[in-house]
């Protein structure tokens, strides 16, 4: 397995280096536009929930995102110290928007869900004060 | 791929509030975004309009700032259009269900 390494301050300010490296491997993949452009979003809202959650010292956190690729699939891990976000109690919860009306809508929550939505395999491990959402996505067969 | 900075454009007319965003709405310009909306999404003497025609990439975030706006429009009875959609951001809106809630409205309707 070959993988691509990259570290990224605990800050919103990073997140879109996150999504241009894996722009670049994922076109070398050939991926299909759409397939990157879900990968592209998943792989924030992982990054946006170690940011929001998974620091309680804002301004010392590290993100570690490793990107390893096979033959056939992109594999894409997102690794935060600090506190555990309660992953297993979200992953649950996680649905579209579905009230009848407006005003019963819910703000928020909806991050998990494309993350599950947008990916072939979505697995959170959680560990020793450390949280890691591993997706993955498949090359379409051609 | 062009990472194109985020960019908000804000245009007033005799009945609309109209706020152009374009670039990439993410986690690092949500503050930015609600900024902006601040002074004009509790005017009900006009609608208020997003124009989405130049935004290149939304995830959560940026949803959830729709989902507020959506919300709050409501309660004060007030006219909130979301236009010009892109298709991947269209994708994007159905899958999370939100396009359900959503009045695209056309410059004569509105």
């Amino acid at each position: 397995m070959n993988a691509i390494h990259l570290q990224i301050p605990a800050h919103a300010d990073y997140i879109d280096m996150v999504r241009i490296c894996l722009f670049g491997i994922a076109c070398k993949m050939k991926f299909a536009y759409e397939d990157i452009e879900d990968m592209k979003v998943a792989v924030s809202e992982a990054c946006n929930n170690a940011v929001l959650y998974g620091f309680q010292d804002a301004d010392s956190g590290m993100i570690d995102v490793s990107y390893e690729f096979e033959e056939q699939s992109l594999t894409i891990k997102v690794k935060n110290s600090g506190p555990e976000f309660m992953y297993t109690d979200a992953v649950g919860k996680a649905a579209p928007l579905q009230a009848a009306e407006v005003s019963d809508l819910r703000v928020g929550g909806l991050g998990i869900y494309l993350m599950q939505a947008l990916m072939d395999d979505v697995v959170v491990n959680t560990a020793s004060g450390a949280t890691e959402v591993v997706m993955t996505k498949y090359l379409a067969a051609e | 791929m062009n990472a194109e900075p985020f960019q908000i454009i804000y245009e007033e007319t005799k009945d609309q509030s109209i706020i152009h965003i374009s670039g990439e709405l993410d986690l690092s310009v949500v503050q930015q975004l609600r900024g902006a909306l601040e002074p004009v999404m509790n005017r009900t003497d006009k609608a208020l309009i997003l124009n989405l025609k130049q935004l290149k990439y939304i995830d959560s975030t940026g949803i959830g700032i729709i989902v507020s706006v959506l919300k709050l429009r409501d309660e004060i009875k007030a006219p909130f259009f979301v236009r010009e959609i892109p298709p991947s951001i269209k994708r994007l809106f159905d899958m999370t269900g939100i396009s359900r809630y959503l009045t695209e409205g056309t410059e004569a309707e509105a």
